[in-house]
């Protein structure tokens, strides 16, 4: 009976750290940073406060981003004339690395360096990927951690309505 | 016999006029009273549209107190946090910079980094407007500090610039203001970076 308490107890608990993790940050101020780009021009992320702003932060070693960039740019592709960008950011040492996987998958949006990971700290990113998306207020509106197929479909739907607020 | 008659129908008006006049006493409660029930219905309109308006108004007041409140809160957090006395301001502004294409600066004050600004296209081409950039607000205390200032970015030909510009500065009581501007040296085709205290 002891023995399942507390695996109930830590099932919990686990259950309750990662929605927290996940949850932190919605509904807050989305924190302002600037980062260099693959284009080599810097960019802030407050230039954009009236456009819904997704971050997907990715690296290259992880195999779920892989998967989900191209489905992002396709996003991108069709909702940017209206007011929608799409930032990714990459948190490898070394952006090389980052460069060649652009150019093998051919995306099309804004990659931004972190390689000192200063801006994965601030926006909690202990997943990957993690993609924010940032109403046209500037405030943290949706966290997903990790991706599985079938989240494009959440991302089409929220960014969908939060472009028509 | 005409006598008769005439008495008859004299009486026969009276009788008429009397009935007249009660059948309108008997009817005018009613009407009165749906009168007066119509007052206060109106009565009632205008003290509901008197509560409504007086509510928007100690709602709009209690908003204006809000914000009040939120602007002293603001200021006394400023003046706590940087107390005007011990208080250093660093600011960027760029003149002409035909020679120089600005990425970002790093400010070091007494061996120890404080900022690292990147600055975006548009950040960089409000400097060259005209705009003055605060790029770190601190505070110091009173004695002799050391600024080194990096600023990096495209110099002529389009080539990667780094640049260090340092300066002694004394810090005594009250604020101090130091700007870092960055001009063109138009004889030796550079950049030039220089220190200045505002007076």
């Amino acid at each position: 009976m002891k023995i399942r308490n507390l695996l109930a107890g830590v099932v919990f608990s686990v259950f309750a750290a990662s929605s927290l993790a996940s949850s932190g940050l919605a509904g807050q101020p989305a924190p302002d940073f600037a980062l260099k780009s693959s284009s080599g021009q810097n960019m802030r992320l407050s230039e954009y406060r009236g456009d819904v702003v997704m971050i997907n932060f990715w690296a290259t070693w992880c195999g779920p981003c892989r998967q989900e960039m191209p489905l992002l740019d396709e996003l991108y592709s069709r909702y940017e004339r209206v007011g929608f960008n799409l930032l990714g950011v990459n948190i490898d040492d070394d952006s090389n690395r980052a460069m060649e996987m652009i150019n093998e998958l051919g995306v099309s949006f804004p990659v931004l360096f972190d390689a000192t990971k200063e801006v994965s700290r601030l926006y909690q990113v202990d997943a990957m990927p993690v993609t924010v998306i940032v109403d046209r207020e500037g405030n943290v509106r949706h966290v997903h951690q990790g991706y599985k197929p079938g989240y494009e479909q959440k991302y089409l739907d929220q960014v969908r309505a939060l472009l028509r607020e | 016999m005409t006598r008769k008659l005439l008495m008859s129908l004299t009486a026969g008006l009276v009788l008429a006029f009397a009935a007249a006049v009660l059948a309108e006493e008997a009817v005018s409660p009613d009407a009165e009273a749906a009168r007066a029930a119509s007052m206060a219905v109106d009565a009632e309109d205008a003290a509901s549209r008197d509560q409504f308006r007086q509510l928007d108004q100690d709602v709009q007041s209690l908003k204006k107190e809000v914000l009040d409140l939120n602007r002293d809160l603001f200021l006394l957090e400023e003046e706590l946090l940087f107390p005007a006395n011990s208080q250093v301001a660093f600011f960027i502004s760029m003149d002409i910079g035909e020679y120089f294409k600005l990425d970002s600066v790093s400010l070091k004050i007494d061996g120890k980094e404080v900022a690292n600004y990147l600055y975006t296209d548009r950040e960089a081409g409000s400097l060259l407007r005209g705009g003055v950039h605060r790029v770190h607000m601190a505070n110091l205390k009173a004695g002799d500090h050391e600024l080194v200032a990096i600023f990096t970015g495209q110099g002529p030909q389009s080539r990667e610039y780094r640049r260090g510009a340092t300066m002694n500065f004394s810090k005594g009581i009250g604020a101090k203001y130091v700007e870092l501007e960055i001009t063109d040296r138009v004889k030796k085709q550079q950049p030039e970076f220089v220190i200045k205290e505002w007076e």
